[in-house]
């Protein structure tokens, strides 16, 4: 693997009219990374995504798409500069088939003008029955997306995000909500994408974080209050105090 | 559940071989100009369609593009009438004008008043036609501009349309020296090409705008087939979806708003072809409000249905109005109609249709392989 970073965040940080929910947040993901973010409710997790996606616009610091800075950028700009995000709360396109929905996130020419023609090139069809196949939606494709249960509408944007191909993939807790099983396949998923792309994940569920992650970094309070190995993580006194608490990581 | 293509493609073209079939059946030149102008609100539902049904926008301001697109057509067609051509001016002089002008004007367009030099240009009949699809597209792709790029969406996009009918209306009416005020423009010539004049009341008419809406139903259908017809519908379900897969949404918002406007604008001009004028109630709010209802009876998330929906209530309406409590008991009716409709078929009638056809086709599958079935 290279040491190239992909997402490079430089202090990043927004002030809501005095409360910093993000403060002064720095990190470098390297290429083919899959990064964890942890942290306890409240701590800036998704704060965090909604600044490097431009949902939020910060009000200091910098984000770098390998070379390219992104800051405060519009979010579709963001989009195509190579950064896909998946939401906390599961957002497909509910009245679109199965199908339907990864054709839309196949289609990389984004203006208007540019798609007033019918049909997907074969190699975007070939994507998308990828796609369909990894998130082990294929029997589901005719399907409308609204009729999914939810941890099909979880794999079903996971799937939109591969299809996509972007470089840099945030997911926001890809298995809140999911049972033991559906959270067991999501993991397969994730593992899948790894390499192919540096992820940035967030996750409450320490089984989970066990299963993918490699390197982990902790909020805490909007700050960075530790970053590395797993191991090193669940040692980290601090973290215990600030986030395990007494149940620990066990 | 999605019906077959070829399901799809019947109905619109038994639909279509319908309206060219309709002069067989009926030759009565009065009714043959009502179904003309039946057709033009079959235009204006699939304009209505298209911006409520496939981009979510319910703009309760339509009848300000069908308005501008009526007045612009109007004017060249008021230029061209026989009053007009005989005030004895060098230019043709729309008599509304000659009566409301200062004892000693120059009776002429250049400045019979302060804004008449706006009219000249249209004594060209093209030019009006060309203003008549041209405005409404501008004015949608300027208030687009400011809504969509504002992000302001739901219900405040019906409140802002809503708003900007009522203020065009005052406008209009306040611009009397121009527009002839409340009472519009009246006493038009024909539609002419290459010398062809369209009366309204004779058959050539009746194609000239049956012919429009066909092309306009088989080319929205065809718009919303494309691949930015199916990013539109992804947009309407969930912008910020597809804002983060790297779509700029107000650009598809936008466009297709202004396609939407220039489809209201056409039927503004086709109804002044076959009505024989043009006038500040295009603009009312009641008008705009019908066609949402004619829409949503019919099918907003169907371009055929909603199509359908709007000339089947009128010919209801139309076969209704002989009697004065009818017509009071219709408006009833309708007011019902819409209400249960947007409760408990969000659908409208398209959709009772599809789903009907889906369960006779689904029926058959079962019977023929009940595998396929299955496997749905
Ligand atoms: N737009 C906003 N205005 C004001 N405060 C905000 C805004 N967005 C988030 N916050 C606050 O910032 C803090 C961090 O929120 P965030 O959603 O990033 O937490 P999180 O780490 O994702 O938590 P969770 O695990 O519950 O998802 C919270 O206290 C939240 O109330
Ligand atoms: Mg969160």
């Amino acid at each position: 693997m290279s040491n190239k970073s992909a997402l490079t965040i430089e202090e990043i940080g927004v002030d809501f009219s005095g409360f910093k929910a993000v403060d002064g947040v720095s990190m470098v993901v390297e290429e083919g990374e899959l990064r964890v973010l942890l942290g306890a409710n409240g701590a800036g997790k998704t704060t965090l995504m909604d600044l490097v996606s431009g949902k939020t616009k910060s009000t200091q610091g910098r984000v770098f798409v390998e070379d390219t800075e992104i800051t405060n950028r519009e979010e579709h700009e963001i989009a195509r500069a190579g950064i896909g995000r998946k939401f906390q709360i599961p957002s497909v396109f509910r009245d679109l088939t199965v199908r339907r929905n990864l054709e839309v996130a196949s289609c990389l020419t984004p203006g208007v003008f540019a798609n007033l023609g019918f049909g997907f090139p074969a190699e975007d069809r070939d994507r998308v029955d990828e796609a369909l196949e990894l998130a082990g939606l294929r029997e589901q494709a005719g399907r409308r997306a609204g009729e999914l249960s939810h941890g099909q509408t979880q794999w079903l944007e996971l799937a939109m995000l591969i299809v996509q191909n972007r470089k840099i993939i945030l997911l926001d807790e890809p298995t809140a909500g999911m049972t033991q099983a559906e959270t067991f396949k999501t993991s397969q998923i994730i593992n899948g994408l790894k390499g192919r792309h540096t992820l940035v994940v967030v996750e409450h569920d320490m089984a989970f974080v066990r299963e993918i992650a490699e390197k982990i970094t902790v909020l805490h309070l909007g700050k960075v209050l530790a970053e590395g190995r797993i191991h090193d993580i669940e040692r980290n006194e601090e973290v215990r105090r600030a986030y395990l608490g007494s149940k620990g990581i066990a | 559940m999605t019906l077959p293509r070829s399901v799809t493609i019947a109905a619109y073209a038994s639909f279509v071989a319908a309206l060219m079939l309709l002069p067989l059946v009926v030759s009565d030149p009065f009714w043959l100009n009502r179904f003309a102008k039946y057709c033009v609100y079959g235009i204006l539902g699939v304009s209505i369609a298209l911006s409520w049904g496939y981009a979510g926008v319910l703009n309760l301001g339509q009848g300000l593009f069908f308005g501008l697109g009526a007045y612009m057509i109007a004017m060249s067609l008021k230029l061209a009438s026989a009053t007009s051509l005989q005030q004895g001016s060098t230019t043709p002089l729309p008599d509304f004008m000659l009566w409301n002008s200062e004892p000693g004007a120059v009776t002429d367009l250049c400045c019979i008043n302060k804004g008449s030099f706006l009219w000249i240009p249209f004594q060209w009949q093209w030019f009006g036609v060309a203003m008549g699809l041209a405005l409404p597209t501008l004015v949608a792709g300027i208030l687009g501009a400011v809504i969509f790029r504002k992000r302001i969406a739901g219900v405040f996009v019906s409140i802002i349309t809503l708003a900007l009918v009522l203020l065009v209306r005052l406008v209009l009416i306040d611009a009397q020296p121009i527009t002839n005020g409340f009472n519009g423009l009246t006493d038009l010539g024909w539609f002419t090409v290459a010398g062809f004049e369209f009366d309204p009341y004779v058959t050539p008419t009746y194609y000239l705008v049956a012919v429009s809406l066909s092309v306009v139903l088989i080319g929205a259908r065809l718009l919303v087939e494309t691949r930015a017809g199916l990013i539109l519908q992804a947009i309407r379900d969930d912008e910020n979806r597809a804002r983060y897969l790297g779509f700029d949404v107000p650009a598809y918002q936008i466009f297709f708003f202004c396609v939407s406007a220039l489809i209201a604008g056409f039927a503004g001009m086709l109804y002044v072809l076959a009505a024989e004028f043009a006038s500040p109630t295009f603009m009312d709010l009641t008008f705009s409000i019908t066609m949402v209802v004619w829409a949503a009876v019919g099918g907003r998330s169907s371009i055929l249905g909603a199509c359908i929906g709007a000339m089947l209530i009128n010919t209801i309406e139309a076969s209704m109005s002989e009697s004065a409590t009818f017509m009071e008991a219709w408006k009833v009716v309708i007011g019902l109609m819409f209400i249960l409709v947007v409760l408990y078929l969000p659908r409208g009638i398209a959709g009772v249709v599809k789903d009907g056809i889906g369960r006779l086709l689904g029926r058959r599958a079962v019977a023929a392989a009940p595998v396929v079935a299955a496997g749905e």
